[in-house]
């Protein structure tokens, strides 16, 4: 009697809601998975197929070879394993100042860093391309990883601050009781601990690399310097709407975001407790 | 990584004189830790963003160079006082922003809760709730805009199995439902956010809080709203708050799902601010618009610290 | 004005700029000496304004091509996607960093001459071989809209708006396929049989529906000034007024409810769906149709003729390659340019996009004998009383009125917030005050 009300409750408040959650989570995700199997004409055919009754790889095909979508996939690469390294340095040692110390004008710093955030990235479009040009840097994948990074960093300062306050200080003192001197303490001591929050910085600052277009798009005059954004959005022009291949190139661009998601779903979880318990 | 040669301090140090001098550089070393970042931050970004306040008082049209001059409060006073769209734009913006961080929240929430129970196949579950974190602005609409389609949109064909309409509706193209529509696609990749912040703070917190509440008798209810809720505040505050400041710039949803429209319905202010800017090549008057918006923020950002009592520097 | 300033804000960030990233690589910014000779290896950029997976093939197959012949000169190619071309030329142009040519729609040369962009092509044209082959009208076209009256592109491909229709649902429900455009109203009623979810017809009201509007509108009154001598626009005419009220009315009677929308692929979606039977668009997607729907399933019909019964088209609808002022070999940028504009070239580039070459040694190629659709659009160009109406692409806002203030007026119409009158009124007015402002500018 019991179990049958619990077994009751169970259902009513998890795996009801849980059920409902995943598939609203999935379905767009399947559907476009569905419509990049599909020939163009199946895709505009009604009745709809849920599942397409003659799938094809032929999207996949044509999204990864026509208009070297390969190539922004490694720039793609490289621009964001570069950043990530950046933003993992500098927000580590800014969130351990901001986290640690005391000091005058840390306030105003972490309020420089919000407004950073308050403009949006289309208004910044045109500086940037003449301090890059005057820089000669422009095509150049640095100035992508310079620009993200200067973005990103805000952000994550704030997390890495979370982490690092959630790191006692006692661990530390008593590395640097032993002999470490600061630098040495923070290496062998705090970082370890911090990995997942460093896991989690990386996460966020890869996937906005991964994901952005504007800048990409104006801070590179070379064809072979794209990022994957950019390999995207030829697909969406007039004349050119092919919804199979834009959904395949989707496909694809979200492959790392999964293998990445699901190696370090266990870290970011533990790591993000930290960043906000603040 | 020049940085790392300043503080190499020595290891070891016996004599006073040098200990004496080691407190000294402690005391720089707060600045020392976040030079790099300040100096990466300053150096890209405040020019930019400095062209902007500069430009609000400019008439510059990056199309019509001829026209440029010095427009001293032109654009200001015509945002305040002849511009149509300026409040209609930022009264978008709120609903937008209200609506995406109050829905990404709370239903963030739910599913963290339910990611918080232990079930099978949990690691596996909890990496595809991720998923649409991953998925950019502007695929996230492709995604969305062939589900939406009058003709060929699966959501049309899924209502009208169930028997919930009768006839394909035009989703995006009603006022009312354009809105909604594009809500739903914007919380849908905004939750998993929430979720897993959230989730990572309900892990860390003690069991035995919780224990000693089942011990007074408190349901699942009551537990919540006293042990849970609070031990989260402090996170949901830092998430609110910059999520609200995301999704106030954030436009490519709105952009490519509806374009602004029908009739500027669904035209945020940020929104407003490319089609001057971006579209109209008018980047003076975008730049005064830009000045506001910083303003808005700004004010949003101190108050909502100071009223939520975020990390006050008592440390 | 603007460079002062930028350069005392220059000033203090590049000093930490130059510090941080300490590696600029010096010797990319070094100026190179110009060349032109034959021998001497010369590199230059090409920026096409519509890249993507079906055009970025066929402009890297003509450079092949180029390459083969001009061994010493390496072309390199940046494909720009639709959307954000004018915005990534703008910046280029704005901050000095232009290519060496580009595909440039022809709606762009008046803003690009002026901000002293590009490089005239006058004397080039007079001493090539090309010279008297490319299309007369649509090359004094190009040099009308100018200030300075020059020749900034050479058009290699034109385009032209038209209907396409379903012949088979035409011939089913024995329906005439609209000639004027009175046919056209009945058709689009009676094509419409919303128990079988079709439309007679589906309207852009989105992104780009301006610019199909004002090509209707003009089609249907023969009217040839888009603003008279005396500043006045005619877009407010009674003939567009009548009009406008006519096509708005169609919308949700006959035809789909999201057309309020909707944007190009929204708007092509619902005719390779079978959900409409006549959509106007310009011949350019034929390849589209082609893919979706069967051969006797899509038509291509002129646009309706008025009630003198004369076709009219929007003049200045190509594309041309222009050369921008800052290239360093300009000789080798024309040498291009001018291949790009062949017999051989153009027949390829637009045989494969299947829009009208404009070099007259190709019009009599079997391929456009047998393309319908490219025949059309010559009857129309080739009829003398074809009316060739002048949108004022001189205009700095002209894009800007189109695109932010026309598409949420049509919008508000469609929505029933505002009446036709008010919406051509507005509309009109921005014009006519954009007019007004540029002509105090340059008639001082």
């Amino acid at each position: 009697m019991q179990n049958s009300k619990k077994n009751k409750d169970k259902i009513l408040f998890f795996y009801l809601p849980l059920t409902l959650m995943i598939s609203f989570t999935v379905f767009p995700i399947y559907w476009t998975l569905m419509t990049a199997l599909k020939s163009e004409g199946d895709i505009l055919k009604r009745p709809l197929e849920y599942v397409p009754l003659a799938p094809t790889l032929e999207n996949f095909v044509m999204a990864w070879n026509n208009v070297g979508f390969a190539t922004y996939f490694k720039n793609s690469l490289i621009v964001g394993v570069s950043t990530v390294l950046i933003v993992v340095v500098l927000s580590t040692l800014s969130g351990y100042a901001l986290s640690r110390y005391k000091f005058k004008g840390k306030r105003s710093f972490l309020l420089m860093l919000l407004c950073t955030q308050f403009i949006p990235r289309s208004m910044m479009i045109i500086p940037l391309f003449v301090i890059f040009k005057n820089l000669g840097l422009i095509s150049n994948p640095l100035s992508l990883i310079i620009t993200y990074a200067a973005i990103e960093i805000p952000f994550t300062t704030v997390l890495m601050n979370g982490f690092i306050s959630n790191v006692p200080r006692e661990l530390e003192e008593a590395a640097m009781m032993d002999g470490c001197n600061r630098l040495q303490a923070i290496r062998f001591v705090v970082f370890p601990l911090l990995l997942p929050g460093i896991v989690a910085t990386a996460v966020f600052t890869f996937i906005y690399t991964w994901n952005e277009f504007l800048i990409a798009l104006m801070l590179t005059n070379q064809q072979s310097k794209f990022t994957l954004p950019v390999g995207l959005s030829y697909m969406m022009g007039e004349f050119n709407v092919n919804y199979g291949a834009l959904a395949a190139g989707s496909i694809i661009a979200l492959i790392p975001a999964v293998i990445l998601f699901s190696y370090a779903q266990k870290h970011l979880v533990n790591g993000m407790g930290g960043a906000v318990k603040g | 990584m020049h940085v790392q040669g300043d503080v190499d301090l020595p290891v070891k140090n016996p004599s006073k004189t040098k200990k004496m001098k080691k407190r000294k550089m402690e005391k720089w070393i707060p600045y020392l830790f976040i030079l790099p970042s300040f100096l990466i931050i300053v150096s890209f970004l405040f020019y930019p963003i400095g062209t902007v306040f500069y430009y609000s008082l400019q008439y510059y049209d990056i199309s019509a160079p001829y026209y440029n001059k010095f427009a001293g409060l032109d654009h200001f006073k015509r945002i305040f006082t002849e511009d149509d769209l300026f409040l209609p734009s930022l009264f978008n913006s709120f609903k937008w922003v209200v609506s995406q961080v109050g829905l990404q929240l709370i239903l963030g929430m739910i599913l963290a809760l339910l990611l918080n129970q232990t079930f099978k196949f949990r690691g596996f579950v909890r990496a595809v709730a991720f998923i649409p974190w991953a998925i950019s602005g502007v695929l996230a609409s492709v995604m969305w805009s062939l589900m939406y389609n009058e003709h060929m949109g699966v959501i049309n064909d899924l209502l009208m199995r169930m028997g919930i309409i009768s006839t394909p509706q035009a989703w995006l193209s009603d006022t009312t439902t354009a809105f909604i529509g594009v809500v739903i696609a914007e919380v849908w990749r905004g939750i998993p956010f929430f979720a897993i912040t959230l989730l990572a703070a309900l892990q860390s917190i003690p069991e035995e809080l919780y224990e000693a509440a089942r011990v007074d008798g408190a349901g699942r209810w009551k537990s919540y709203i006293h042990i849970t809720l609070p031990q989260l505040k402090n996170t949901i505050v830092l998430t609110t708050l910059l999520r609200t400041i995301w999704e106030f710039n954030n436009v490519d949803l709105l952009f490519n799902l509806t374009g602004g429209g029908p009739a500027h319905s669904t035209t945020t202010l940020t929104m407003y601010i490319a089609e001057q800017a971006v579209h109209g090549s008018n980047f003076g008057y975008g730049s005064a618009l830009t000045v506001v918006t910083f303003g808005i923020l700004f004010l949003f950002a101190i108050i909502y610290l100071k009223a939520s009592r975020f990390e006050r520097e008592g440390d | 004005m603007y460079k002062h300033v930028s350069r005392s804000f220059m000033a203090i960030s590049m000093a930490a700029t130059l510090f941080l990233a300490g590696c600029s690589d010096e010797t990319a910014t070094a100026p190179k000496t110009p060349k032109g000779t034959k021998d001497e290896p010369v590199t230059i950029t090409f920026w096409d304004e519509n890249a993507g997976p079906q055009r970025t093939p066929i402009w890297e197959e003509l450079i092949k091509r180029f390459e083969d012949k001009h061994p010493n000169i390496d072309v390199e190619y940046v494909g720009l996607p639709k959307d954000s071309a004018k915005k990534k030329m703008d910046a280029a142009i704005a901050s000095d960093d232009m290519p060496d040519l580009a595909s440039v729609q022809t709606s762009w040369l008046p803003e690009f001459s002026i901000r002293e962009a590009l490089l005239p092509l006058d004397d080039y044209l007079e001493k090539s071989d090309l010279k008297d082959k490319i299309n007369e009208g649509a090359v004094k076209f190009n040099k009308d809209i100018v200030q300075d009256n020059k020749l900034y592109g050479i058009p290699y491909t034109q385009n032209l708006d038209i209907l396409w229709v379903r012949p088979d649902w035409f011939k089913e429900a024995g329906v005439k396929v609209p000639e004027i455009w009175e046919e056209f109203f009945t058709a689009a009623e009676k094509m419409t049989d919303k128990s079988k979810n079709r439309y007679g017809y589906t309207i852009r009201g989105g992104a780009g529906g301006s610019f199909q509007l004002q090509r209707l509108m003009f089609a249907y009154s023969g009217l040839e000034d888009y603003i008279d001598e005396s500043g006045k626009s005619t877009i407010n005419d009674p003939k567009h007024v009548e009009f406008v009220e006519k096509y708005l009315a169609l919308y949700k009677n006959f035809t789909p409810q999201s057309d309020i929308t909707n944007g190009y692929k929204e708007m092509i979606a619902g005719f390779d769906t079978g959900a409409v039977a006549m959509v106007q668009h310009n011949i350019g997607s034929f390849g589209e149709h082609s893919e979706a729907l069967a051969a006797d399933q899509f038509q291509a019909i002129p646009l309706p003729k008025t009630e003198e019964g004369n076709s009219v088209a929007e003049g200045g609808n190509t594309i041309g390659i222009s050369i921008f002022k800052t290239t360093k070999n300009p000789e080798a940028a024309w040498e291009f340019a001018s291949f790009l504009n062949s017999a051989e070239s153009q027949s390829y580039w637009n045989q494969q996009v299947g829009q009208i070459p404009t070099n007259s040694d190709v019009l009599n190629e079997q391929w456009i004998q047998e393309s319908p659709h490219i025949q059309i659009a010559f009857e129309v160009y080739n009829d003398p009383n074809t009316v060739l109406y002048k949108p004022p692409f001189y205009l700095p806002d002209y894009r800007t009125i189109l695109d932010n203030q026309v598409d949420a007026g049509t919008q508000a119409v469609m929505s029933g917030k505002s009446t036709v009158k008010e919406f051509l009124d507005e509309w009109a007015e921005a014009m006519e005050k954009s007019e007004k402002q540029y002509n105090e500018h340059f008639k001082k």
